[in-house]
């Protein structure tokens, strides 16, 4: 563990470093959006009094010069404090924490998904390499690669919603319901199918598709080769030896694509009406509530920083031979 | 029966009343006895509304949540009659300078506290003439409210003020509670998000992003009413969406277009929806085409008429509204029969007439076929604006005219558009609400020429003549007079074409038929649904 | 797309050693599905060159009668949409605009990521800690998170959504790049232009930057696709250009129509797919011939 504290050491700084050179970045480019949001405020209430719109501005800080804004939201950020939402009339934190469990379960459910179709598919494919199985599989995991994520969702609702009656159309349970326990859970589970779907199919056909390479390049090491010799089975040998070493890029890619699936999961939720943070961050840009955007965009990269960090580790873990840099 | 002459409400009463004749041809469903109570209706709402009171924030979809938990002073009925709700009687004094509403007694908050003036004078004096969008306006007049015991308040205005009588509808002045307000900042008070109201709905929960619950106020004071047990307000952000949850049988009720219009006719046909069309009548919704007069080819009015016979608004109305509206004729909806006037000038497609125009105006065509390049910038709410926007540019594409359009959001827009004044033509639409003096003067008025104020006179229209017959049509108390005005204004309006009016909107309400009731007066959807139930 | 090259190892052919020995092509040509792929995009690249000849009409002429279904009038063989433009021409058209979205996005992305990952790799240093972090400034923040506020600031419009793909794309070839860049200049024959006194710059331009070009045009392939598939997720949010239609504007448009024209989604998005497929399986073959190595360790 001392090789890990060692590293934690190192990267810790560095990591809050680039978080805060983000967050100046993200608020230099947030305020050269053109309008803010009392012109939103004051679209949506039609309201045609200049005095009351300078009213807000000075009541939002909007008045002040964008050093002074700059100076007092990074000083904020350094107190971990993430500021109001004048939109919602909440604060920052607030906000996020409410809406963050549904995307993380909708993104941790399709990465588990993914992780785990990608790998049978991937082994199957490499197990019956240049088969029909093979050929099935690696045609399927192209056309899931190749399909819009929006596209598969509003198919998805057309078919299991409306022609087969099977599944709810959108939202994360039925509300006002009154399940409770098991219940709940299978009615949350019943609604997450096809957003979890519409957002993992692509992971699952990345996953495939890595994971069968990977085993047939493990496979023809020379370890492998050593192992059957032993007299372990060609499965054997695949499940103990090549396996583990194959899932190796897996785990690299999980964490760099946890940024990558957020994207995913903004048109998932709007889809489906899945009331997570990526919706929200996509409504905070159009009615301006930059300090929403702002904290969201700070708490992602947060996150995406600590599980790259967690995956660094989860890698060395694995292979003990890889030199954590 | 409250009393107040026709001479003191004037010309808005007598508008609004004419605005909802078209009420009184048709059956009214709540005839129907024996309401069943119990029940949840669930309805879509989308956008999510910023706040869940109208007092400090009154966006569309806040407008159509909060009444159900806030009662207003007064309600309309088809006829724009004043109808009690909070306050049982009013009086206006001769002097018209001060109004007198006598309060119903009994009614208590939904946190047990007793509904007294105070609120009133409060809510009015440090909410709605601080806080609220429009009230800053409406309420200009009022100098104090007197609280001479707890069941009577008295405005005190400045000068006579007779359209506040038709403010006072819950979905627009929202009465709060002193007792949970007095000494916060209204506009950031946490009870905004989470209400203590009079209506007959009291809040439960709301998570945002996905739905709000209000469940029955067992003590409101109209009983037995409400019926419901429950209204679920679900938020959907797809339109497609929207109508699956209804097909699906999820949702019962969707209001204000906001369903794809295309597929409306396939929802209606299913057995088990229905649509509604009426309700909106005070919206009165007009689309328009605005210039920007400052800039060089739409100087010359030749030039705004020729861009008027290219556009087929018979035609826009078909394709892009399918069908759920009238091509326009002149600024103001057709439904407001007291100000409307079909004697305008006309400008029917024509292809030639329009390059005739345009050639007159000294723009040829050059050797590349195209006379002027111009932007367009629609507003960006909702596909139909963006068909539009194509529509436009093919269209201006046949008479030389080369269109490049704009995609923006809408603080984008509403800064390009009023602020910085960087554009040449836009389409827009607005409601003409009540009266075309609230509704359509601020596109025409040379005062309301106010950069950085969206929905203002954008095209910078500045006539004297204009000016002039607005003036009357604010203060001629004389029904015949002010009609003829009206007229003019109208004659006026189409001869400069500072902007030119595209389509007379209907809204759709799309609903479940189990749910009755949901339309009863002209703020349909937007009333408190204390009589709305459910028959399966 | 970050991370997506590691889809790219697929199997070698067994007589890999012996095929290394012979040239790209040949190599290329006996992986039928990538063959398969190319001789697709040569489709789709084809249609869309010859465009205003093959599309009986403009993507915007309001050409016949609105929400006509595929076959129902033989002057739309695949339809019409909500303002009666024929569908055909719109996907010939879109073909076009997709296409080039893609490729001006990805060659965007691959000169600023091989610019930075050849100076960080082969400079080292404080020059390669500066550069780095950057990189991982624009890697951190969720990509398409970050093209949404970018377009949205920069207004939509066919450069600034380009502009945006290729900024949130160009970190990951700056990596590959790096990466390349260590291997490369710890080899000899760039050591010995160090020794006779090769300045930096001819050194990059000559022996490092040619050595990463198969792993960069592998990548590029994928990051075509990648393009059109983030164009599309744009359009279907209404953050494109209205002046040029695209595969993804066509999804737009056909959207609120899906439930009685489902067509109009169905047909760019199949189009959309195929472009992407064929891409990846290009990507795939090009990964095998170009590292003829892999099959041979």
């Amino acid at each position: 563990m001392n090789r890990l504290g060692r590293y934690t050491a190192r990267r810790l700084p560095q990591t809050i470093l680039v978080a805060l050179a983000i967050a100046m970045v993200n608020f230099v480019l947030l305020h050269l959006m053109p309008g803010d949001l009392v012109d939103v405020l004051a679209g949506e209430s039609n309201a045609t009094d200049r005095a009351y719109l300078d009213d807000l501005r000075r009541k939002f800080g909007l008045d002040q010069p964008l050093p002074v804004q700059l100076l007092s939201y990074l000083w904020r950020v350094v107190q971990l404090d993430l500021g109001f939402s004048f939109r919602h009339n909440m604060p920052v934190a607030t906000l996020i924490l409410d809406r963050l469990p549904a995307t993380l379960l909708l993104m941790a459910a399709a990465i588990g998904l993914a992780v785990l179709l990608g790998v049978v598919f991937g082994v199957t494919a490499a197990r019956f390499v240049n088969t029909a199985i093979d050929r099935v599989i690696s045609v399927l995991a192209l056309v899931f690669y190749a399909t819009p994520v929006f596209w598969i969702g509003l198919m998805m609702i057309v078919l299991f919603t409306i022609e087969l009656g099977w599944l709810p159309s959108s939202g994360m349970a039925t509300i006002g319901g009154s399940a409770s326990g098991i219940a709940a859970v299978l009615d949350v589970a019943r609604h997450m199918v096809m957003p979890v779907l519409a957002l993992s199919l692509f992971y699952v056909a990345l996953y495939a598709r890595i994971m069968r390479a990977a085993m047939l390049e493990v496979l023809r090491l020379d370890y492998i080769g050593a192992a059957r010799a032993k007299g372990l089975t060609r499965g054997q040998a695949a499940r103990r030896h090549a396996l583990p070493n194959a899932v190796l890029p897996i785990v690299t890619l999980v964490g760099v694509q946890v940024g990558h699936m957020m994207g995913g999961a903004i048109l998932v939720e709007t889809v489906f009406a899945w009331p997570g943070i990526g919706r929200l961050a996509f409504e905070a840009v159009f009615q301006r509530d930059l300090n929403l955007l702002l904290g969201i965009l700070l708490l992602s990269t947060i996150m995406v920083v600590t599980i790259n960090f967690l995956v660094d580790l989860l890698y060395a873990w694995l292979d003990p031979r890889i030199e954590l840099s | 029966m409250p009393s107040m002459s026709r001479r003191n409400f004037g010309w808005l009463a007598a508008a609004m009343v004419v605005a909802a004749g078209i009420w009184l041809s048709s059956t009214p469903t709540w005839a129907q006895p024996a309401a069943k109570r119990g029940g949840t209706l669930t309805y879509v709402v989308f956008p999510e509304p910023p706040l869940l009171t109208s007092a400090v924030h009154t966006a569309g979809p806040t407008a159509q949540v909060s009444p159900k938990m806030f009662d207003g002073l007064v309600t309309y009925d088809f006829d724009f009659n004043l109808k009690p709700q909070l306050a049982l009687s009013w009086q206006v004094g001769d002097d018209g300078k001060s109004i007198r509403f006598n309060l119903r007694p009994g009614v208590k908050w939904h946190d047990g506290k007793d509904f007294t003036s105070a609120d009133v004078a409060y809510s009015l004096l440090k909410v709605w003439k601080v806080a609220h969008g429009r009230g800053r306006a409406t309420f200009a007049n009022v100098t104090d409210v007197l609280t001479p015991d707890a069941n009577t308040a008295i405005l005190q205005l400045s000068s006579p003020a007779p359209y506040i009588m038709y403010a006072l509808a819950s979905m627009e002045s929202q009465i709060v509670p002193k007792h949970i307000y007095d000494g916060t900042d209204p506009q950031t008070n946490a009870a905004n998000n989470a209400p203590i109201g009079t209506g007959p709905f009291k809040f439960v929960e709301w998570k945002k992003g996905s739905h709000i619950i209000l469940e029955r106020n067992p003590d409101y004071w109209d009983q037995p009413k409400p019926y419901l047990d429950r209204i679920i307000f679900r938020i959907i952000p797809d339109a497609g969406g929207r109508a699956a949850a209804l097909e699906a049988k999820e949702a019962d009720l969707v209001g204000m277009s906001i369903v794809p219009l295309n597929d409306v006719k396939r929802l209606e046909a299913l057995p088990y929806l229905a649509v509604e069309t009426r309700g909106y009548e005070y919206l009165a919704i007009v689309s328009y085409v605005g210039f920007n007069l400052e800039r060089e080819p739409f100087k010359d009015v030749r030039v705004r008429q020729a861009f008027a016979h290219a556009i087929d608004r018979s035609l826009v109305n078909r394709l892009i509204w399918f069908g759920y509206g009238k091509p326009a004729t002149g600024p103001i909806h057709h439904g407001l029969v007291k100000s409307y006037s079909s004697d305008v000038p006309a400008y029917p497609l024509d292809i030639a007439k329009a390059e005739q125009l345009l050639d007159a105006a000294g723009y040829p065509r050059r050797a590349n076929g195209v006379r002027f390049k111009i932007t367009h910038d629609y507003l960006p709410f909702g596909e139909q604006f963006v068909r539009l926007g194509e529509y436009l540019k093919q269209a201006l594409g046949r008479i030389g005219v080369e269109v490049e359009i704009r995609n923006q959001d809408y603080a984008t827009w509403a800064k390009r558009v009023y602020a910085d004044r960087d554009f040449d033509l836009i389409t827009f639409f607005a409601n003409n609400a009540s009266d075309p003096v609230i509704g359509v003067q601020r596109f025409y008025w040379s005062k309301n020429f106010q950069p950085g104020v969206a929905f203002s006179n954008g095209a910078k229209y500045l006539s004297p003549e204009m000016d002039r017959l607005l003036q009357i049509v604010q203060a001629e108390p004389d029904e015949a007079l002010r009609k003829a005005a009206f007229a003019d204004m109208q004659k006026l309006a189409m001869t400069d074409l500072p902007y030119i009016p595209l389509t007379h909107l209907d809204m759709v309400t799309l609903y479940n038929k189990r749910v009755r009731n949901h339309t009863l007066t002209a703020d349909g959807i937007h009333a408190n649904f204390a009589d709305v139930y459910l028959q399966d | 797309m970050p991370g997506s090259t590691h889809a790219l190892s697929s199997h070698s052919p067994p007589a890999a050693e012996a095929a290394a020995r012979r040239g790209f092509w040949w190599r290329y040509r006996r992986n039928r599905p990538a063959l398969g792929g190319l001789l697709l995009l040569c489709a789709i690249g084809t249609i869309a060159a010859a465009a205003p000849l093959l599309a009986p009409f403009g993507p915007w002429d309001m050409a016949g009668a609105p929400f006509l279904w595929p076959g129902e009038d033989p002057a739309h063989r695949l339809g019409t949409d909500v303002l009666g433009r024929d569908i055909f021409s719109g996907l010939a058209h879109g073909a076009r605009v997709s296409l080039s979205i893609g490729l001006a996005a990805t060659c965007a992305a691959v000169v600023i990521g091989t610019g930075m990952g050849a100076l960080a790799g082969y400079l080292g240093g404080w020059m390669d800690a500066i550069l780095m972090r950057i990189t991982e400034v624009f890697q951190t923040i969720p990509p398409f998170l970050f093209v949404i506020v970018l377009v949205a600031v920069f207004r939509p419009s066919i450069a600034t959504v380009i502009l945006a793909i290729a900024v949130v794309s160009w970190p990951a070839v700056a990596r590959l790049v790096r990466g390349e860049a260590l291997r490369l200049r710890r080899t000899e024959f760039v050591q010995s232009c160090i020794v006779i006194g090769m300045t930096d710059r001819r050194i990059i331009l000559t022996q490092v930057l040619p050595n990463c070009l198969a792993p960069i045009i592998v990548i590029a392939s994928v990051m075509v696709a990648t393009a059109v598939l983030t164009e599309a997720g744009l359009a279907f949010l209404g953050l494109s250009d209205p002046n040029v239609m695209s595969w993804g504007t066509m999804i737009s448009i056909g959207r609120e129509a899906l439930r009685s024209a489902w067509y109009m989604v169905a047909l760019p998005g199949v189009a959309i797919l195929v472009t992407v497929l064929s891409l990846n399986l290009i990507g795939d073959g090009l990964n095998d011939a170009l590292n003829p190595r892999l099959g041979a360790d």
